[in-house]
């Protein structure tokens, strides 16, 4: 089972350090040095402020992802068990950003690359769980109120177990109920 | 590259954060921020914490880091004209000389800062608005 | 603050007023967080849906400017339910009769006729304060930036002392303070009343205490509060009360102070101003002279964050050549003017004020390296002195040793809505970025998170009615200025209201703020209320085409080269 992150709305503060730690996981410190227009600032997840909530939203890396089966190029692979956008290969066709029910992809341009024609190459955008960096996701690190959490396959299956455990218990109390 | 480890206080609101900054001491720039243990911010910090310290290479995005004293020598409206300091210093206290003898002490204000300098540089300015100066025409942005 | 930012989380119950920590101060609202999670309960007054309203058991989203109508309502509803501590009250308290007169008439039907919070829900919240077995007060500039404040930090000091709630662990009350060392000025008497360790200046054995230190005469005529000055330069016609020269020090008040015209036109009319900073802002731009300090990261001390709590800063980077340390360059100045001062570094000045203060007397560098943090009052050099977490224990700091009740009856803004200007206008903060953002503004990613011309938050039904949509730039105006900004269409604020942050060059709040208005006794002014009208702007990309070039032209002026596109 994929891991994935999860932001809790009760503990979070609408602050997006978050935000900010995934651009500079994605970039690298190099940002504090370089040209300040020297870089896009594309965080792949996304505070969202309602009148209500206040929560990071990002990918839940599906097992059967619909992004992956939406694209027309192959270019979203499964990289150390994490749905993952291979920006290179992307064409930014949006089938992805349409076909994701989380609205977690969006599209972005991309400094320093460019097309035929010089314009700036548009890709789509995700959360990757950092992978590859050896850090584990920069945003669970940096949050300063421990909102996201990296929701791991043992902890899916102890929050299951522990959800089926109250159901068969309360079977038996229904059924005593009745059997009065 | 020769690294050295410094802790300090955050800069950005009141709840006076503990940061750990890692410097470059050939370079004299700052390679990293972490969150120290301080007692009010326990290993955390904000965003500011975290990433508001690029300001201090002067990477002129906003407005830029003032590296000379500066005079407008040819009266207000003029252009600034960049100085020695001893040429600054004494400027300020020929003037500020002048208004005292002038309308008096009362007629000098003078302001702390609630923000970067810290408690010392606080006190010495209060000291000098009252001891040198003679008015107790100083205070801050308390109120900000 | 009575208490430690550490024993929030140990709270039983959070009184939340005006204070939304979320933006202004992340680590601390962590620790109410925290405190929701322990299982403290909640209560939130503010007229926005702020992340701690959110979270909160009741909230209390009353219409700006009428706070007192609703703490005399909370402490009416605790009296009359009986829900008072009168063992506290008769051993520790003073004028508890005279307090209860006012309180008498704002039921919590008369009440919800000003602060539009409905009885009910007022009831609900005092009967909470009043029955938690220890409840904790935090208020922030929602409370202080107001024509009536100082009043409303008293109501809700005796809303604190009506129910026994001082100098037990995580209870009193906190005013959760902005900038990074605020406490700090004040500690060190950068305060026109008051020398530092909040010793009066009109006492005379204080006076003579710091004549015989500083071998100087001294004045004991209390001086010019800051928010006094564009009234003492403008209008004052008694030349003996005419301020002449101005010497500001890290502070950017054509950015930071109410009715930037006014401090304009204050400014151009002082003889002399000195500005004394590390990057070029607003007000340097009518400096006589300017000083270049060193900045934070590049100097030694001592800060004292919100819950007075001395911590040391270092020097982590060398300081770019042709600065000067803030304090050397004062020294050399007074040493100038005939005054000499002449110290070897911080711990020396450090040294000379612990010992004139008998609060911080035991708060040495040495014990500061020891113990990381200690709050004041310290006392004792010794190093069983590790300073005093919770503040009015056993006794309060009156001269009788007790706590004193008082209210006020309340007083409307100065300025409220009308047919011209239907909206009302407050200012609040803006997470990303601190103060006048000289410093935030010139960090990569901060910046990138938010940028000119900054925003108006306002309630989607009054945008409807404007014809204008999220992300729109509008024209906001009044009678003492305007600016142009982003519209926020939020639910999380009443119709009516709007609320802008104060930072932005272009959309700057503080063309329109109100600098008459002050407090009558901290002078704060009115910066939470005054009135204002959204105007549509047909013709966006016009708009946008100001927005950006009056930034760059801005900008230019700070002394920024445009390179690549931006020279175009």
């Amino acid at each position: 089972m994929r891991q994935f992150v999860k932001g809790n709305p009760d503990l979070c503060i609408g602050c997006r350090t978050c935000m900010i730690g995934c651009v500079v996981e994605h970039e690298g410190r190099r940002i504090f040095e370089i040209d300040p227009d020297g870089y896009d600032f594309n965080p792949k997840l996304h505070v969202v402020k309602t009148a209500k909530v206040s929560v990071p939203v990002q990918c839940k890396h599906c097992e059967n992802p619909a992004c992956m089966a939406a694209c027309p190029v192959g270019c979203i692979k499964v990289i150390n068990d994490a749905v993952v956008i291979d920006q290179k290969e992307c064409i930014g066709c949006k089938s992805c950003m349409q076909a994701c029910p989380f609205g977690v992809i969006d599209v972005i341009s991309q400094v320093g690359t460019s097309q035929s024609d010089g314009s700036k190459r548009v890709v789509a955008n995700k959360c990757d769980l950092c992978v590859g960096t050896g850090n584990g996701p920069a945003c669970v690190r940096v949050c300063p109120t421990e909102a996201l959490k990296l929701v791991s396959e043992e902890a899916m299956q102890e929050s299951v177990q522990k959800k089926r455990v109250a159901t068969a218990e309360a079977a038996k109390a229904i059924a005593d109920a009745m059997a009065d | 590259m020769a690294l050295k480890q410094v802790q300090t206080t955050c800069a950005y609101c009141g709840a006076g954060c503990q940061i750990m900054f890692t410097v470059d001491t050939a370079t004299n720039k700052i390679v990293n921020a972490v969150p120290a243990m301080g007692r009010t911010n326990q290993g955390t910090l904000c965003l500011k914490g975290h990433y508001g310290w690029d300001f201090i290479n002067d990477p002129q995005i906003l407005t830029k880091r003032i590296t000379s004293p500066m005079i407008r020598k040819g009266g207000k409206g003029s252009r600034l004209e960049e100085v020695s300091w001893d040429e600054a210093i004494q400027y300020v206290a020929d003037n500020l000389t002048k208004i005292k003898k002038k309308y008096g002490p009362d007629s000098i204000m003078c302001t702390g800062s609630a923000r970067g300098p810290g408690n010392e540089a606080n006190y010495i300015m209060q000291k000098f608005t009252r001891a040198c100066i003679g008015t107790n025409n100083v205070d801050h942005c308390a109120r900000v | 603050m009575t208490m430690g930012v550490h024993e929030i989380e140990d709270a039983k119950l959070i009184f939340n007023f005006g204070y939304n920590g979320a933006d202004s101060h992340p680590i601390v609202q962590r620790r109410i967080v925290r405190a929701k999670q322990k299982g403290a309960t909640i209560i939130c007054a503010d007229p926005r849906v702020t992340e701690c309203a959110r979270i909160a058991d009741v909230h209390m989203q009353l219409k700006g400017g009428t706070n007192i109508a609703l703490v005399n309502a909370m402490c009416n509803v605790v009296y009359n339910e009986g829900l008072v501590d009168q063992k506290f009250i008769d051993e520790k308290t003073v004028d508890y009769d005279a307090f209860v007169e006012v309180i008498k008439k704002y039921t919590p039907e008369y009440a919800e006729t000003i602060c539009h919070v409905p009885a009910e829900t007022i009831r609900k919240a005092a009967r909470m304060y009043a029955k938690a077995p220890s409840a904790m007060i935090l208020y922030g500039m929602g409370v202080c930036q107001f024509g009536q404040a100082v009043d409303v930090v008293k109501a809700l000091g005796s809303l604190a002392l009506m129910t026994g709630n001082y100098g037990k662990p995580a209870s009193g009350i906190g005013p959760v303070r902005g900038q990074n060392n605020v406490q700090g000025a004040c500690d060190m008497g950068a305060l026109p009343n008051n020398y530092p360790g909040y010793q009066n200046v009109t006492k005379p054995e204080i006076q003579e205490k710091f004549e015989k230190a500083w071998g100087v005469k001294l004045s004991n005529k209390v001086g010019v509060p800051l928010t006094h000055v564009p009234q003492r330069v403008l209008e004052e016609k008694d030349p003996k009360k005419q301020l002449h020269a101005y010497y500001i020090f890290g502070e950017d008040p054509v950015q930071s102070d109410p009715d930037a015209e006014e401090v304009r036109e204050a400014l151009e009319k002082l003889d002399f101003v000195v500005v004394q900073d590390i990057f070029m802002n607003k007000t340097a731009e009518f400096a006589d002279v300017i000083l270049p300090g060193t900045s934070w990261n590049e100097h030694d001390g001592v800060y004292s964050c919100c819950d007075r709590g001395f911590q040391r800063i270092r020097k982590v980077l060398e300081p770019p050549k042709g600065v000067k340390l803030d304090w050397e360059i004062i020294c050399e100045i007074s040493t100038a003017m005939g005054y000499k001062m002449k110290y070897k570094n911080t711990e020396e000045i450090w040294n000379e004020l612990i010992d004139l203060c008998p609060n911080f007397a035991g708060a040495t560098y040495a014990k500061l390296e020891k113990y990381g943090n200690i709050q004041w009052p310290c006392r004792s050099k010794d190093d069983s002195d590790k300073g005093t977490v919770v503040l009015h224990q056993g006794k309060f700091a009156n001269p009788d040793g007790k706590g004193k009740f008082y209210t006020a009856d309340w007083r409307p803004p100065q300025e409220l809505e009308n047919e011209e200007y239907p909206l009302s206008l407050s200012t609040v903060r803006e997470v990303g970025h601190y103060s006048v953002r000289t410093m935030t503004g010139n960090c990569r990613t901060l910046r990138n998170l938010e940028d000119e011309p900054g925003w108006i938050q306002m309630n989607p039904a009054d945008c409807e009615k404007l014809g204008i949509k999220h992300g729109d730039l509008v024209k906001v105006v009044n009678k003492r200025g305007w600016c142009i900004t982003r519209c926020n269409a939020t639910e999380r604020v009443a119709k009516g209201a709007t609320y802008m942050t104060y930072q932005w060059w272009i959309g700057c709040c503080n063309e329109l703020t109100i600098g008459s208005n002050l407090d009558p006794v901290s002078n704060t002014p009115e910066y939470k209320y005054c009135n204002c009208r959204v105007e549509k702007l047909d013709d966006q990309a016009k708009a946008w085409e100001y927005v950006n070039t009056e930034y760059k032209s801005i900008r230019e002026r700070m002394g920024i080269k445009m390179v690549g596109k931006e020279a175009v």
